[in-house]
């Protein structure tokens, strides 16, 4: 015990690391996660406000940054909170099933839930994402937007299960994640704000639980048109939507992920 | 000097005050503690610490004052150079405290708030909620981590002090220490041996002192040689609240915050406290003390207590000691003040005592005796020469005694949250003391002495150890304990009789006998505490046979110490010229008495039962008056006092002070 | 009420010896806690099922849950068993009381485990207020009432080790303060004479171990005997190092 004295970066940095896995989780993957599942729930407005909705999203594809974007934006700090997030599991010993508080369940639901949600996020990634296309995924085709959604959804009985326990657990972590890091960050430190506080969280969690929930049934239960055209050939007709030149900036970039973390764990 | 070290026994308020103020002067010391030294018996004190402040000289206080409440409810036995000194140190100690981050109470300018404690008139106590004791401790207990941190103070928890290593000359290098877990026993040679170590509660069963007060350590050195005095002086608290393992003290500042003692004026009256209306209650302290009120000095309140329920019959529980303490009445804020207590009384009894007034019982709580100690008097300021090698001296060479270990700043009684003063007051101020009475070592050091000296000593204590640890008689020392704590509790604490007492040496020296015939549960090499309670029992036997004599042997009523055979009658007459020759009767037996028994009881060791000494007591600042808390006539027994020592130079010439 | 009262006690003889248990049966007492079962079994030392053992060794010292002492896993629950109640317990658990060290410290025997760590905890936190000296300086500064309030109550904590017990991110594993040594840092930070070297604080607050181990469980808060307010003390803990994190990078 006492003061570690090491000049491992890491162990230097400490505080600066966890304080940038909070803020990660918070911005920018909390603020995808959110314009994600609100874009989504338009679905329930029909096809067409969340084909507006998808459209806009892909204005960057077509101004050729939305690679970098995903990439930089989300995929990095994602994997990034992910992974150290899981180390920081590791160091923790349980005590709920003996100290049964509200906190202490948060607590343990905080990090099984993060884990359901990184692995959710995995399976969305293969079902939707082009990236999937390697392991025979990614239905998903952002110019028929609402059709493919619903028909990947709509392959097997399994996807509806798996969405609901994937976004709730999605949705609890980061609404609970908002309210842990107004303590963290120091913002709520009386009992009251961190109460009142809380109800915030847990109303602004129901709504976005709501909005995930309805995206949801909107997708399994939209009617498919029959005279689809196959996903892929759009995808590449796209402009800068080459998918080969998509796939070497995405390795490109994975190595450049291993760097990092090679660098962090060392 | 360099390399001299000091090794202090105890680490409460004494212990701590005195090794941050040789940390800080640059002598290195070894604290040796049974517990944790955050754990010491010092954060049982709840109340708060006693000085002079600036509201109290608003109203006319002053040190001398304060001098004169400490010495006057002691009932002048205690020698008044060092009390004048402490109560000089008072309010500086208190700044102290304050720069350390003790939480004290604030007004709403931000100025120490204070409360009024018993045997005074004045707001003297400074206090942090009612937890006083543990916020002074923490704020010491935290700045010896700081030295410690620093490498200048080595901490020894878990130890048990089993005596010192004395030379051939008889002069203190050093103390045998045992640790609680190993059971290791190591020698750690020092020239200064500074007992820290608190009161004995012990000695009488359950008392509201920490499982750790067994005065075992006291009992070792006195063993070699340290004189124990005024032994029979043990302060039974009036208000504490019962329970099965110990007794749990409910703070004087209850009653400094206005609760107040009552008891229903109809025996046996079972109603609800609550619903008994004012009336019929008997507020017997106010009623009697209407100076005082419910805050007299502790000795009279707790006399009282036994009055009203063994004398009048009006107990709230039948065959015991208990009266309501009120403090339903008083306004939320002041309550908020009171938290600390109010909460041990609702975890222990399961009542708010917010709401029903509280039951509460007397219980032993505090050694006035302990260990002899010197000092030397300033004959300038009446007070004491600092950094003289006499002040807290004992009569061994080397050992000093400090804090409720010490026998010297309380008298016959001692006044509530002067204790916390004494304590931390001892320890700060012997400091200078023991530095020097290093650098004055003409005989070589500790570290000159042969290795043998050391070897011999940890020898001799591991064979006691061994000795003991291989005990298998037939007598439980648990048992043992039980029938010491019963027949002392019962015999020698508010009210005491030479009768009873007699029995009472008699059963102590069965005890000391049987104690020959002890069989341990556990003859383990670890952990063993069957072996340390044991051990501690045989210095709790010595003690108490101490405290007992010691009581047998002084006849008369003084403070915490009542004979009621040896009570001089108070005058009861109606008619004022025979009031007036009673009061001389009166004045005149009172001075006979002092002149045969104002004097410290110093019991020196021996194998066959303490020798007895006494000795005269330094009255050289407070002239000595009668103690006239709530008597009959009290006024007209000052005056003929007065008349009557007008001439007596020797006896009552007061000092001009600053 | 139940005349009798069962206790079974984990045994454990030394640090590496294996640990076992041990029911004792005790005349029950109006007003028993479980210090004074633990006394009782000390006097007389004898199973339910009749076998000689030793006395149980533990820890207790103030028993007016002021001193920190007698910290102990009681009816599987961290608490000080001075002011477990056997009343109180019979009702959580009318057949049994159990008594068990607690885990998060190495056990020296029985009951009593080395709770050093803690300690050693204030000191990576310089939890004391540095003096210039012990000399008399006059009055100290004035301190607002409502900022007596704040500190009293954390200066209550009496480091019993109850927080770190059910906290979830001390263990042997990490070096993690706990919720103890965090808040009386943030005392110190917050008292006049205190926050002279709040720097100091703040950066130990910094390192690995420090308050971004804190998993926002808050157990510690709810099984804390002297409701220290322990989730303030960690909130202020984030405050202090984020504002200083941005200050000291402002400043560079």
């Amino acid at each position: 015990m006492g003061g570690p004295e090491t000049s491992d970066w890491t162990q230097r940095h400490y505080f600066l690391l966890r304080r940038l896995h909070s803020l990660l989780g918070l911005v920018p993957v909390g603020v995808f996660v959110v314009l994600h599942l609100t874009i989504n729930s338009t679905i329930l407005f029909g096809g067409d406000a969340f084909q507006t909705g998808v459209d806009q999203i892909h204005l960057l594809g077509k101004l050729g940054i939305l690679v970098p974007v995903e990439v930089v934006g989300i995929f990095l700090p994602l994997f990034f909170h992910a992974l150290f997030g899981v180390m920081i599991w590791m160091g923790s010993t349980p005590t709920v099933a003996t100290y049964r508080y509200g906190g202490n369940f948060r607590y343990t639901l905080q990090r099984i839930s993060g884990l359901i949600a990184f692995v959710f996020i995995m399976v969305h990634l293969w079902h939707m994402h082009w990236l999937g296309e390697p392991l025979g995924g990614a239905f998903f085709d952002p110019h028929h937007a609402a059709d493919s959604a619903a028909s990947a959804m709509q392959r097997s009985v399994i996807y509806g299960p798996i969405y609901v326990v994937g976004v709730l657990s999605t949705v609890f972590h980061l609404s609970n994640g908002i309210w842990t890091s107004l303590i963290t960050w120091g913002i709520t430190v009386g009992k009251q704000s961190q109460r009142t506080a809380g109800w915030a969280c847990a109303a602004f969690g129901i709504v976005l639980a709501l909005a995930g929930l309805g995206a949801i049934r909107g997708f399994m239960t939209l009617t498919l048109e029959e005279d689809q055209p196959p996903a892929r050939e759009v995808e590449v007709s796209l402009p800068g939507g080459d998918s080969n030149d998509a796939l070497a900036s995405l390795t490109n970039n994975l190595d450049i992920i291993d760097e990092q973390t090679e660098k962090i764990h060392g | 000097m360099a390399d001299q070290k000091v090794v202090v026994i105890g680490g409460g308020l004494a212990g701590l005050a005195c090794s941050m103020q040789l940390a800080e002067s640059g002598t290195k010391v070894q604290l040796v503690s049974l517990v944790p030294v955050k754990r010491s018996h010092s954060v049982c004190a709840q109340g708060g610490i006693n000085a002079v402040n600036d509201s109290t000289r608003k109203e006319g206080d002053s040190e001398y004052l304060h001098l004169d409440d400490t010495v006057y409810g002691g009932d002048f036995l205690a020698n008044q150079p060092p009390i004048k000194e402490m109560c000089d140190w008072g309010p500086g100690i208190i700044d102290l405290l304050d720069r350390m981050g003790v939480p004290f109470n604030r007004t709403v300018e931000g100025h120490r708030d204070q409360r009024r404690f018993g045997g005074t008139m004045f707001k003297r106590t400074a206090f942090a909620g009612a937890t006083t004791g543990q916020q002074l401790i923490y704020a010491l207990d935290e700045q010896v981590r700081f030295w410690e941190s620093k490498g200048s103070i080595e901490k020894f928890e878990y130890y048990d002090f089993l005596g010192p290593v004395l030379d051939d000359k008889g002069v203190c290098r050093g103390a045998v220490i045992q640790n609680l877990f190993d059971m290791q026993v190591r020698t750690l040679p020092a020239d200064v041996l500074v007992l820290a170590t608190g009161g004995c509660g012990l000695v009488f069963g359950r008392s509201t002192m920490s499982m750790v007060c067994s005065g075992s350590a006291c009992a070792r050195v006195h063993r070699a040689g340290v004189g124990y005095a005024n032994g029979e002086f043990i302060q039974v608290h009036p208000t504490a609240i019962p329970g099965t393992d110990k007794l749990r003290l409910m703070s004087e500042s209850a009653r400094g915050e206005g609760g107040r003692v009552w008891v229903p004026k109809k025996p046996g009256d079972d109603r609800d406290p609550v619903n008994i209306p004012t009336d019929e209650r008997y507020y017997f302290l106010e009623e009697r003390y209407p100076k005082y009120g419910n805050l007299v000095p502790r000795d009279i309140a707790t006399r009282e207590i036994f009055s009203v329920c063994v004398e009048q019959g009006l107990s709230v529980e039948q065959d015991k000691l208990c009266v309501y303490l009120d403090v339903s009445e008083l306004p939320p804020t002041t309550l908020h003040k009171l938290d600390g207590i109010l909460e041990i009384y609702e975890k222990f009894q399961g009542v708010n005592p917010r709401e029903v007034p509280m039951k509460i019982f007397p219980a032993v709580h505090y050694s006035m005796g302990g260990l002899w100690v010197d000092f030397e008097k300033n004959e300038q300021t009446g007070g004491l020469v600092k950094g003289s090698v006499r002040n807290q001296h004992t009569s061994v060479p080397g050992i000093f005694a400090i804090g409720e270990a010490d026998y010297q700043y309380h008298g016959a009684n001692r006044l509530g949250a002067n204790s916390l003063l004494s304590c931390i007051f001892t320890g700060m101020f012997v400091a200078p003391s023991l530095r020097n009475y290093l650098a004055g070592l003409s005989e070589g050091t500790a570290a000159d002495q042969p290795a043998s000296l050391y070897e011999k000593a940890a020898a001799d204590h591991m064979a006691e150890h061994e000795a003991l640890r291989n005990m298998s008689g037939p007598e439980n020392p648990y048992h043992l304990h039980n029938e010491l704590g019963d027949v002392m509790t019962r015999n020698c604490t508010v009210i005491r009789h030479n009768q009873p007492l007699t029995e009472t040496v008699e059963k102590i020296i069965e005890l000391i006998d049987r104690y020959k015939s002890i069989g341990l549960a556990d003859q383990g090499g670890w952990t063993n505490q069957n072996l340390i309670f044991a051990r501690s029992l045989a210095d709790m036997l010595l003690l108490a046979r101490n405290i007992a004599q010691g009581a047998l042997q002084r006849d008369e009523c003084r403070g915490a110490h009542e004979k009621p055979d040896f009570r001089i009658p108070a005058p009861d007459a109606d008619s004022p010229a025979e009031l007036h020759k009673q009061a001389k009767e009166w004045c005149k037996a009172f001075k006979t008495k002092n002149d045969k028994w104002l004097k410290t009881t110093v019991a020196e060791y021996s194998a066959d039962g303490p020798k007895m000494k006494y000795e005269p007591v330094d009255l050289s600042l407070v002239p000595v008056r009668p103690r006239t808390y709530g008597l009959k006539g009290a006024e007209v027994i000052e005056q003929v006092w007065q008349e009557m020592t007008a001439g007596d130079a020797d006896s009552s010439k007061p000092v001009a002070t600053k | 009420m139940a005349s009798t009262i069962h206790i079974q006690v984990k045994r454990q003889d030394g640090p590496d010896k294996s640990a076992r248990f041990e029911t004792f049966d005790i005349d029950y007492e109006p007003g028993m806690n479980c210090t004074t079962l633990l006394q009782r079994i000390a006097a007389t030392p004898v199973t339910t099922d009749g076998k000689q053992t030793s006395p149980v060794a533990y820890d207790a010292c103030c028993l007016e849950e002021i001193c920190g002492a007698c910290t102990m896993v009681v009816n599987g629950k961290v608490r000080q068993a001075c002011t477990a109640l056997v009343d109180d317990l019979i009702k959580e658990s009318p057949d049994l009381i159990t008594l068990a060290p607690m885990t998060k410290f190495s056990t020296v025997r029985d009951l009593v485990v080395d709770r050093r760590r803690m300690f050693e905890s204030l000191k990576r936190v310089s939890a004391w207020v540095e003096l210039d000296d012990y000399s008399d300086r006059g009055a100290s500064a004035l301190v607002r009432p409502e900022d007596q309030e704040e500190a009293y109550p954390m200066s209550r904590c009496m480091t019993c080790g109850c927080c770190v017990e059910a906290c979830p991110q001390f263990n042997e594993k990490s070096d993690f303060l706990g919720p103890q040594a965090i808040t009386q840092a943030i005392m110190f930070n917050e008292h006049p004479v205190g926050g002279m070297t709040a720097t100091k604080r703040l950066t130990a607050l910094m390192e690995p171990g420090g308050i971004a181990d804190c998993g926002n469980a808050q157990a510690c808060v709810e099984v804390c005997p002297k409701e220290v307010p322990l989730l303030r003390g960690l909130a202020k803990a984030g405050r202090q190092t984020t504002l200083h994190a941005i200050k000291s990078f402002l400043s560079k």
